[in-house]
Order: C-alpha cells, then sequence, then structure tokens
C-alpha cells in the first residue's frame, strides 16, 4: 500500500518494460531455458560426471603432471606481462596527450604528430580488442604449439590494455610539471622521468600488478587452444570427462587465484606505505631489492619456458608469418557467410547481456550476506563461494555448464554469470558496505521495514556504483562470450576454431573482424550508457 | 644523491630487461640429427605417446638418428608445421594429408600406411534407445571428433550428405570433441546423442571394455583411404629411404615387431601414393570442407 504511493513507479515500470522488450528477442537467440538444467537427462549427465568428482586424482604422475603445469602457467603470465611492459610503454608515451608536443602549440609537425597518434591508438584497440585466447590460437599455427604462442598472445592483448590505461594515467595527473619541461625543450622520455612519473608512479605500478593477477587467469586457460599450462590438461580432462582429474585441477586453479590475489594485494599494499615515505627512501635500497627479485622471477620464468624468440626474428621466420597473416586477406564478404557470421554476433551479444544481467542480480543476492547484513559467519562463507566463483575461468565455467545444460548458447550465459557473478559479488559488497549509512537509518528509525530501508535508503545510494561496474564487465564479457564456442558453447568461437582448423582463413578474418567489430562497438555502447545514466535525466 | 641512485636503479632494471630477452637464446635442436616426428592427437595426448613409445625406438635403431616425437593437441597445427619444416615425419590423417600436399605446394611425400588404411571406415554411435537409423539423428546433438579429422568429421559428414543430412542445418547442434575416444565419452554421457568415430579407434576400445553398454553402432561409411606416415619433400633421399624401408620391414612374425603393430593397430605397413587421397580430396572439396 505504501509502496503504491512510490512517486518513481511510473518510470521504473517503464523501464522495467522497456528492458523486457529488449530482453526477449536475446533471450530467444541466447535459448534461455533455466528447466534444461532439470532435465532428468542433463541432471543424469552432470551427477555422473559430478560424482566422479570424489575423490580427486592424485596420483604421483598426475601430480607431477599438475606441478609442471601450475609452474609453466605462472610463467607465461609473468613473461607475458614483461613483454606486455615492453611494448606499452613506448606506446603509451607515444598516445599520452600528457606528452604531447603538438598539442602545446602550432608547430611543423603537427598534422602528422595527429596522424600517428590516431592510428597508433587504432593499433592499441585492435591489440587489445581481440580475446587473448584467439591471438593465442593465431599464433599457435605460426609458432607451433606451447608456451611460446601464450606469452605473445598475453603480450600482445595486455600491451594493448597497459599502453591505455598507462596513458590514461598519465593523463589523470597533474600535467603542468610534464609541460613545463617539454616547454623548456626537454625531450620527451625527459619529460615523464622527471615530470609526470614521480605523480603516477604508484598508480601505474599498482595496475600494473593488478593486470599480473588477471594474466595469471588468462593464462590458466591458454591451454584450451594448445598453448600450455593448466589449460591444457584441463581441456584433456573435460574432453574425456574425467572427472577426479577436473576435481584437482579446479582445486589448483582456486589455489593459484587465491595466491596470485594475496601476493598481488600485498605489494599493493608495500606500494602504498612506500608512497606514504617521502623523497629519497622511494627509490633506495627497497626498489633495488624488488627490482632484483622481478628481474630473477622473469629470468626464471624465460628459461623455464624455453622461449626461442631469437629464432621467431629470423628472415625464414619473418617471411613465413608475414605469408600466414597475409593469407586473412581479403575477407570473405560473400552475403551466405555474412550471415552465418552475423547470427554468430548476435548470439554472442545475447550471451554476453543476459549472461552479465544475470550475475549482476546473482552478485548483488550474494553481496547482501558478503557485506555483513547477516553476520561475520555468513559473510565469510558468502565471500569464500565468490572467491570460488570468480577463481573458476568462463572457459572452464562453460565445458562444465556444456553438462549440465546442454551444448549451446544456453551453456555460454551460464558460464559466464557464473564467473561474473563472482567478481560482481565482491565489488557490489565493497560498494554497499561503503554506502553511507545516513538515509537507511533515518527510514529505519522512521518505522519503515528492513527490505524497504535498503530498497530506498541504500540501494538508491549505490546504484550507479553498480551499473557502473556491470556495464564494465559487460565489456569484458563480449570478448569472452566471443571465444566460448571454443568448447561449444554458442556465439562466434566455434566459427572461429573450425574455419581456423580447416585453413579457411578469409573465412575466418571475417569472424575476426565481427569480434573486433563487437568489442569496439559493446565499449562505446557501454560509455554512451554511462555518461547517460550519470546525466540528471537518467 | 638521489638522482644517483633513481638512475642506477633505471639502469638496473633496463640491464635486467634485456637479460631475460637474451638470456635464452638457445639454438634450434640441429635438424640434421634429429629426426622430429609428430601425429595428428586423435586419440589422448597420453595414449599417443604409449603407442608412440616403441615405435621411437625402433626407427632410432634403424635410422640412425636421434628420435624425437612432438606431442600436440592440434590437427591443424601438425599440417602447419610440417608443411614450415618444423617437423620431418608425421602421422596424418587422409584429410590433413591432403592439407599438408596443398600447404606445402605438393611437396609432402606420403610414404606407408597400414594394411588397414586402405580400406578404412567409420562407426556411427549412440546411447539413445530412440535413436535407430541415421535419419532419426536429425535435431539432435551430433558429435564430430576434431574438424580436421578424415575418420571423425569429413567422410561421415559426406557420408550424410549423400543420405540426405546436412550436417550444418538437420542437427539441434554439432559438437567437436576433439578426438575420437572423446567422442565416445560425449556420447556415453550423453553430452551429445549421436556422434561418429574411426572404426579402428572403436574396435580397440571395445576390446579394452572401455565402452559403456548403452552405446552402439547404427551405420558404418563405406570404405575410404585414411591414414599415412608423411614426409617433408625436403628431407634427404636417402633418409626418407631408410623411413620407408624400416616401417616395410615391420613383421607381425618378430616377437619385437609384433608389439609395436599392435601399438599401431597394424597388420603390417604398405607403400602409399598420393593417388591414393585424390577421393578424399574431392570429397572434402564436395563436403565444403575445402575451398
Amino acid at each position: 500500500m505504501k509502496l503504491s504511493r512510490d512517486p518513481a513507479a511510473p518510470g521504473r515500470a517503464a523501464a522495467l518494460l522497456l528492458a523486457i522488450v529488449i530482453l526477449w528477442p536475446l533471450g530467444v537467440v541466447g535459448e534461455f531455458r533455466p528447466w534444461a538444467l532439470f532435465e532428468a537427462h542433463h541432471l543424469r549427465v552432470m551427477g555422473g560426471f559430478l560424482a566422479a568428482f570424489l575423490p580427486p586424482a592424485s596420483s604421483g604422475e598426475f601430480l607431477a603432471y599438475l606441478g609442471r603445469a601450475t609452474l609453466e602457467t605462472l610463467a607465461i603470465a609473468t613473461a607475458g606481462m614483461a613483454l606486455a611492459f615492453v611494448l606499452a610503454v613506448p606506446l603509451a608515451m607515444a598516445t599520452t596527450q600528457a606528452l604531447s608536443v603538438s598539442r602545446i602549440g602550432p608547430g611543423s609537425g603537427r598534422r602528422r604528430a595527429e596522424w600517428s597518434r590516431a592510428l597508433l591508438r587504432m593499433l592499441l584497440v585492435v591489440l587489445r580488442g581481440l580475446p587473448e585466447l584467439v591471438w593465442a590460437l593465431l599464433f599457435v599455427r605460426v609458432f607451433g604449439l606451447g608456451p611460446a604462442a601464450g606469452v605473445l598472445a598475453l603480450g600482445l592483448t595486455y600491451g594493448g590494455m597497459l599502453a591505455k590505461v598507462y596513458a590514461e594515467i598519465l593523463e589523470s595527473g597533474d600535467r603542468r610539471p610534464a609541460r613545463a619541461l617539454l616547454e623548456a625543450g626537454s625531450s620527451r622520455l625527459q619529460a615523464l622521468c622527471y615530470g609526470l612519473l614521480p605523480g603516477a608512479a604508484q598508480e601505474l605500478t599498482s595496475y600494473t600488478v593488478y593486470r599480473w593477477e588477471c594474466a595469471v587467469r588468462a593464462s590458466v586457460v591458454m591451454g584450451f587452444v594448445g598453448a600450455g599450462g593448466l589449460g591444457q590438461l584441463m581441456d584433456q580432462s573435460m574432453r574425456m570427462l574425467n572427472g577426479g582429474e577436473a576435481a584437482t585441477i579446479l582445486l589448483t586453479f582456486l589455489l593459484l587465484v587465491l595466491a596470485a590475489d594475496a601476493l598481488s594485494g600485498l605489494l599493493r599494499r608495500q606500494l602504498g606505505e612506500a608512497s606514504g615515505h617521502t623523497g629519497a627512501l622511494t627509490f633506495g635500497a627497497r626498489t633495488l631489492l624488488w627490482l632484483l627479485l622481478l628481474g630473477s622471477a622473469l629470468a626464471a620464468s624465460y628459461a623455464w619456458l624455453d622461449l626461442e624468440f631469437a629464432a621467431l626474428l629470423t628472415g625464414a621466420a619473418l617471411a613465413s608469418m608475414a605469408d600466414y597473416f597475409g593469407a586473412f586477406f581479403p575477407l570473405d564478404l560473400s552475403p551466405r557467410w555474412l550471415a552465418k557470421v552475423a547470427w554468430g554476433s548476435l548470439e554472442t551479444v545475447a550471451i554476453s547481456a543476459l549472461g552479465t544481467l544475470l550475475a549482476a542480480a546473482a552478485g548483488l543476492l550474494l553481496a547482501l550476506p558478503a557485506s555483513g547484513r547477516y553476520g561475520q559467519a555468513c559473510a565469510q562463507l558468502t565471500r569464500f563461494l565468490l572467491n570460488a566463483l570468480r577463481s573458476v575461468p568462463e572457459l572452464v565455467w562453460a565445458t562444465l555448464m556444456a553438462l549440465a545444460a546442454g551444448l549451446g548458447p544456453f551453456a555460454g550465459i551460464l558460464a559466464l554469470a557464473l564467473h561474473t557473478s563472482g567478481v560482481l559479488g565482491r565489488l557490489f559488497a565493497e560498494a554497499l558496505q561503503n554506502a553511507p549509512p545516513r538515509p537507511r537509518d533515518a527510514l529505519l528509525e522512521a518505522g519503515a521495514p528492513a527490505a524497504a530501508a535498503f530498497l530506498y535508503g541504500t540501494l538508491p545510494e549505490v546504484s550507479p556504483q553498480l551499473i557502473a561496474y556491470s556495464l564494465y564487465r559487460w565489456e569484458m564479457n563480449i570478448r569472452m562470450a566471443a571465444i566460448l564456442g571454443f568448447v561449444g558453447a554458442g556465439g562466434l568461437g566455434q566459427l572461429l576454431y573450425v574455419e581456423l582448423s580447416l585453413f579457411h582463413y578469409a573465412q575466418a578474418s571475417t569472424v575476426i573482424a565481427a569480434m573486433l567489430l563487437l568489442s569496439v562497438a559493446v565499449d562505446a555502447g557501454s560509455a554512451w550508457l554511462r555518461r547517460w545514466l550519470a546525466s540528471p535525466g537518467g | 644523491m638521489v638522482h644517483f641512485s633513481r638512475r642506477l636503479a633505471l639502469k638496473g632494471a633496463l640491464v635486467c630487461a634485456l637479460a631475460s630477452t637474451f638470456f635464452h637464446t638457445a639454438v634450434a635442436a640441429d635438424a640434421d640429427t634429429v629426426l622430429r616426428v609428430s601425429a595428428i592427437p586423435d586419440e589422448a595426448p597420453t595414449e599417443l605417446q604409449r603407442k608412440f613409445a616403441p615405435l621411437g625406438k625402433y626407427l632410432e635403431k634403424e635410422v640412425g638418428m636421434k628420435v624425437s616425437f612432438v606431442p600436440v593437441s592440434d590437427y591443424a597445427a601438425v599440417v602447419e608445421a610440417l608443411a614450415s619444416d618444423k617437423l620431418d615425419l608425421a602421422w596424418l590423417g587422409g584429410f590433413t594429408y591432403v592439407q599438408a600436399n596443398i600447404r606445402s605446394q605438393g611437396t609432402a611425400i606420403p610414404l606407408v600406411q597400414r594394411e588397414e588404411d586402405a580400406r578404412f571406415t567409420s562407426k556411427f554411435i549412440t546411447a539413445d534407445a530412440n535413436i535407430k537409423t541415421l535419419a532419426d539423428t536429425r535435431g539432435k546433438v551430433f558429435a564430430f571428433g576434431s574438424p580436421s579429422s578424415t575418420s571423425g568429421h569429413l567422410m561421415p559428414r559426406y557420408f550424410l550428405m549423400e543420405e540426405g543430412i546436412n550436417a550444418d542445418s538437420d542437427f539441434k547442434n554439432v559438437a567437436f570433441s576433439g578426438a575420437h575416444d572423446a567422442t565416445v565419452a560425449f556420447v556415453a554421457s550423453g553430452k551429445a546423442d549421436a556422434g561418429v568415430l574411426n572404426a579402428s579407434v572403436w574396435a580397440k576400445l571395445v576390446e579394452q571394455k572401455k565402452v559403456d553398454e548403452k552405446v552402439r553402432v547404427i551405420a558404418t561409411t563405406p570404405p575410404y583411404f585414411d591414414y599415412n606416415w608423411t614426409v617433408r619433400g625436403d628431407l634427404d633421399p636417402l633418409l626418407i629411404k631408410k623411413i620407408e624401408a624400416a616401417f616395410l620391414k615391420l613383421d607381425a612374425g618378430n616377437p619385437e615387431h609384433a608389439e609395436i603393430l599392435a601399438l599401431q593397430r597394424a597388420t603390417k605397413f604398405i607403400p602409399t601414393k598420393k593417388e591414393n587421397y585424390v577421393g578424399i580430396e574431392q570429397a572434402a572439396k564436395a563436403a565444403g570442407l575445402l575451398k
């Protein structure tokens, strides 16, 4: 009764109606059929597989394999990050506006500088617009199977991402010192080192460490396309439906991701402390020690992986690479193929949108106990659940869901929803904890029930943040949805995998172009939505 | 002082970065002393290694070279590696041979095949009591092996086409299990309603009692040429002769050879030639797998 007087009700009802009108066709495309989970047939398949989880495989031979694969995964992540860093620094320097000489005033080379910056930015979009797994799949063909393809794939995608974020971080700080240096005639490197780095170093390092943590998760799945590491083991166990092995590998994922989380958290806290001191101490013995540790970790990674990058740079290797990538042009734009790719793209959009939406709903439900509303024990338990959900990569969830719900896009939706709800649940819980308590308290004191106090006191405070997080995850999920087809979970992935297997490069490159377009479109769409929501009218 | 240590640190970082890049400029394994062998991963990689071990030792002895087996998990990567001289000898399927032949500008040489490969077949299987004929698989989830597989994809697809079933539009969903033994696992578990695999692996799994009793065969393809051992064209002709002779010499009467032949599931090896695979190439074109 009280709710019927809600002044926002008509607007909310209209929004709900609009959402249903948009989501319904997506649901049809994505074969959204939750009841499929409870069909006797699927229950039996999944039950049989889960029953085989116990006991987890623990033979010495398997554990030895597992240990080696885990080390390989870590080494791929570390070596890939190093490569990404080497790529990102010059690219960030070239693209950031904070170091732009031509922006200071019209000079002789201004037009040229603007053009080259635009071109480099486009290169960055291509580098990070394709999922790392697609790069890995491409490189596996040129460099042979094994970790080299994984390292290069990570290096390129993460190089693109790092360069973009580095450039943005440099732009968001105080640009005046760098500008003064540039105007006084110093080189861009000098302006970077003495004008920008002192202010931005901590944020830059913190972001790099966070990306390393992501790289560990990414390299876990590289093996699904034959690029080494734990994924290769998981792929084989899942193909043969060997539950015991899968259980042990899943446990290893959980441990690995939690450990990477903890290490990255520790490093970032260290950074925070270090920046507490000022002046000379920030770059003293301790930094040297860290650099030494970092250097040896890198050297160990490269040595362990036995990469033969030098062999890649011979004339013959470069020529064969050029041949290989040349075969991708021109794209196959025949109407029949375009129709097929368009359908795959639509399916990909449906998977990503519905998966993210489900995840946002589940994440919010899980965030309530995780934020400590129902006591400490409950909070700890939910947090563990959230960690477990997000420690299993989407691709692995997809192989599991293909058993639980049958092959097809619905398995992809579930896979994205499960992983993403772990991620969003954690972020949402933090947002809820940081929400200002006063509106809610006021409502409670005025006699409103707890649910109403939450809906009208807490939710409006945090909803812009929750929506921003969800949109951001949607951007990432569209890239993921594009590759879930590698394991039979719908979308563009299966098309790409099959066409590459058959050496139909022209067709494959149409699929790749579609993936790029999708990711660029979703980035733009989500940015527009965020601006629209942030504007007073939204 | 501050500047000095900062500069030192930067230089240190640079040195570390450079050192790690050039740390491992290991020279690629000398192609003249090692015979690099691989096989399309039509079964689980561990199974491939097990199958190859005695054959590898035998070849090492016969050819007088170190033999290294490069395990892979992707059919197309084997083709690409052979065509770009990263492999010397490879166990290929009929279709992957055709692909390798095209990608190496016709230089790849098929050497020998098992006697069985000259009349190879594929088995359509299901665990669903309601599926009795191939026509009943319409509208179901169907599992092929790898997209590049001859007996797990190309020939069954071609055969289905001749039976009036279009694999692209008549199934509810098509899954690629990746390997023949995985196809059986897919069908046995119900992940796919029906599937197809090569007759040789099927016979082996049945012998080893690794097949769930629900799974049964509903159809068999007509015979076609399949697997062979192929070498890259620019390998030393003398070496090629030695490899060929080693395979042809294998004799089931010799106990040591018998073990190798049993693992390869061959009664003996016979010479093969390019012309044997023209039929496969035509089928691949007809089925739209080769453009």
